[in-house]
């Protein structure tokens, strides 16, 4: 609170329109260095398409998005990544014929030099720099706890495992602000727990900003410093923990929304009752 | 957590540099070459001996289209258009430059000065082929799957279609010293060019072929092998991990094409004719199913489905007609029981490992 830190990620006032669809508008977000941000709101809120406006993967129809100073947007999502910003898949997006260890080792592609005539000739500037990737993918993977699995082929890890490893290799880019589409997805709550406590020490040991999407309510409470609300494309609320669940228009929109539908809707209720269970917490 | 940059300055030199692992592979390569050459009159005829530097030049096309299409999931149908214009740029650098130099074309006393032209040739089909791969590579790459099989299919065709609008060879020396440029290109038109001295013995094809299989395979297992492998596996995911999509793929395009080229160059240096039929589909699919059997993205598997897929109608061939419907029914039971290939993305020595590590022996 008390000093401002610098901001790193800035986005102002980006959008996109599907065929009419508003799937995202207005949006501005600002992540300072170091911090832990959430972005939550119901399913179909625009949450995964402001994760692609970020990273390029569509082009933003409004406003911009800067990096520590550098423009992104207009850039090419590989562009993107090597000024900084990486990402995770929350339909998993993993090399899978891959193994776990080129996985990681892919991920520190952009940071390295790629000549034909090295690879061919295994120059001692090429195996030095192999040598190093695979270092850094072992040390990488030891952190997540999955150096075991390094010979593995990436598709036959259980499903846990391969969002830790999309972490992993995203962590590989060395980002300076990552971005981290629905991690819990499909974990048991034990691996929830680890994964809380994995986020924070990532924090602390790469130095990176975190922006996160996550359903699990009590995690995100848990874990960020601040959240920003989306739904039907717009941001209905920005704050602390504290102040956005308590907020009535996040309330209305999460329970609003299960009134809408009925009460047989799953994925919605849980949001009701997880926001309602960081409430009394 | 050290930058790579950082940690790659901190690999120390012992590390760094190991010359048997950066030189056995080379000398590895005119072993075999030498081995090939000296070894295979003593066991075979004339005739196998000639079939086996055509499969050596199918070894190369196969494994080097297996870059394109196996290790980097872009569905190439124009790998013959490549070869031929290998073939073609080679055996005129031959041909037009023995006329040129010494006045007559596959005489004893110029072989050798003859084999240093298969050489240049060599290079410069590369280049050419090359050159082409990048100029088709650019715009096409951009394309997707079913897209890009038909631009590169189109390749070959337009290939074939140009050589065949050729004018008729110069076969006297007169001829090629009056305008060397125009000579250089008369490639015959239709009937295909005649006469290219047959200087590519089995020590020369395998000698390329045992190089083109380790530039492969150390390409394949490098930064760059990586590169090209994801964007196979997930072009979205590749993308945000800061590979440049375009430039790998037009790299693996150019790469693909330049050894096409070489083993185009090669082939024509065998004592058979480069026609412009040779840049058609029909030899594109002969290697597309070369590559599909032996494994998308397996070198070896490329390897030993290019020694299969030419030796298998040679065996056949006392059966007469039968042997075409043989050779289909053969690639349907393996299309069926493995449709990864013979080997996946894998190496023949990967699954050897695998076995070995399932029965619980040391790794
Ligand atoms: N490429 C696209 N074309 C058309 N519509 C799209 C596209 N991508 C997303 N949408 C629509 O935009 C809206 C927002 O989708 P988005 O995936 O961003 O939601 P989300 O907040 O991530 O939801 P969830 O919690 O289910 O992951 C949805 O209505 C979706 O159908
Ligand atoms: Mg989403």
């Amino acid at each position: 609170m008390s000093t401002a830190p610098a901001t790193l990620l800035e986005a102002s006032d980006i959008g996109i329109t599907f065929g009419g669809l508003k799937a995202v508008q207005g949006l501005s977000l600002r992540v300072p260095t170091g911090a832990l941000h959430g972005l939550i709101g119901p399913n179909g809120a625009g949450k995964t398409t402001a994760f692609n406006l970020l990273t390029g993967v569509y082009q933003t129809q409004t406003g911009s998005v800067t990096l520590a100073g550098t423009t992104l947007s207009g850039k090419r999502p590989h562009e993107i990544a090597l000024a900084g910003l990486s990402r995770t898949f929350q339909n998993i997006r993993l090399f899978g014929e891959l193994s776990v260890l080129d996985n990681v080792m892919l991920g520190s592609h952009l940071r390295g030099t790629h000549r034909l005539i090295r690879t061919v000739f295994r120059t001692p500037a090429f195996v030095r720099q192999e040598e190093a990737m695979r270092e850094r993918a072992l040390e990488l993977l030891g952190i997540f706890g999955l150096q075991g699995l390094a010979a593995e082929q990436a598709k036959s890890l259980p499903y846990g495992d391969q969002r830790r490893l999309e972490i992993c290799r995203a962590l590989a880019t060395e980002p300076k602000v990552l971005l981290l589409d629905e991690p819990a997805a499909g974990m048991n709550p034990s691996e929830k727990k680890s994964l809380a406590s994995t986020i924070r020490s990532i924090r602390e040991r790469f130095g990176v900003a975190i922006l996160l999407i996550e359903h699990d309510m009590g995690l995100v409470m848990d874990i960020c410093e601040h959240i920003t609300v989306l739904d039907h494309g717009q941001v209905i609320s920005a704050g602390t923990p504290r102040f956005v669940q308590d907020d009535p228009k996040v309330i209305e929109a999460y329970l609003g929304v299960v009134e809408e539908e009925g009460t047989g809707n799953g994925e919605r209720g849980t949001g009701k009752a997880s926001l309602g269970k960081a409430s009394a917490g | 957590m050290k930058t790579l940059a950082q940690h790659t300055k901190d690999v120390p030199a012992s590390r760094a540099f190991r010359p048997a692992v950066v030189f056995l592979p080379w000398v590895a390569c005119v072993a075999v070459a030498f081995a090939v050459q000296l070894v295979a009159p003593a066991l075979f005829d004339d005739y196998w001996v000639n079939v086996l530097r055509r499969v050596g030049v199918f070894v190369i096309a196969a494994v080097s289209l297996n870059i394109v299409n196996g290790i980097t999931g872009q569905f190439s149908m124009g790998h013959a258009g490549f070869m031929a214009i290998g073939s073609y740029i080679g055996a005129s650098t031959t041909y037009t430059g023995s006329l040129l130099l010494h006045g007559s074309v596959g005489d004893d006393s110029f072989a050798v000065q003859g084999t240093m032209l298969m050489l240049g040739g060599l290079v410069a089909g590369a280049c050419a082929a090359a050159g082409a791969g990048y100029l088709v590579g650019l715009p096409s790459l951009r394309l997707r799957g079913d897209y890009l099989a038909i631009v590169t299919l189109g390749f070959g065709e337009i290939i074939r279609v140009l050589l065949e609008l050729t004018s008729k060879q110069v076969d006297t020396a007169d001829g090629a010293r009056a305008n060397p440029f125009a000579a250089f290109f008369s490639f015959n038109g239709p009937t295909g060019f005649f006469g290219t001295p047959a200087y590519a013995s089995n020590f020369w094809i395998w000698l390329f072929v045992a190089i083109t299989c380790v530039v492969a395979y150390r390409l394949k297992r490098s930064s760059s092998g990586r590169a090209f492998l994801s964007i196979r596996e997930d072009e979205i995911a590749a993308r945000a991990m800061g590979i440049d999509l375009t430039k790998y793929k037009v790299r693996a395009f150019v790469l693909a094409a330049a050894f096409g080229g070489v083993a185009g160059a090669l082939f024509s240096h065998t004592g058979v004719n480069p026609s412009p039929t040779d840049a058609g589909f029909q030899r594109s699919f002969d290697i597309i199913i070369m590559v599909v059997l032996g494994g998308l993205g397996s070198i070896s598997g490329s390897v030993l489905a290019a020694i299969l897929l030419v030796l298998l109608p040679e065996m056949l061939r006392g059966l007469q007609e039968y042997r075409l419907v043989l050779y289909a029914v053969l690639l349907i039971v393996m299309m069926l029981v493995r449709p990864q290939g013979l080997f996946g993305v894998k190496e023949v020595w990967d699954l050897w490992g695998a076995k070995r590590k399932a029965r619980g022996g040391t790794p």
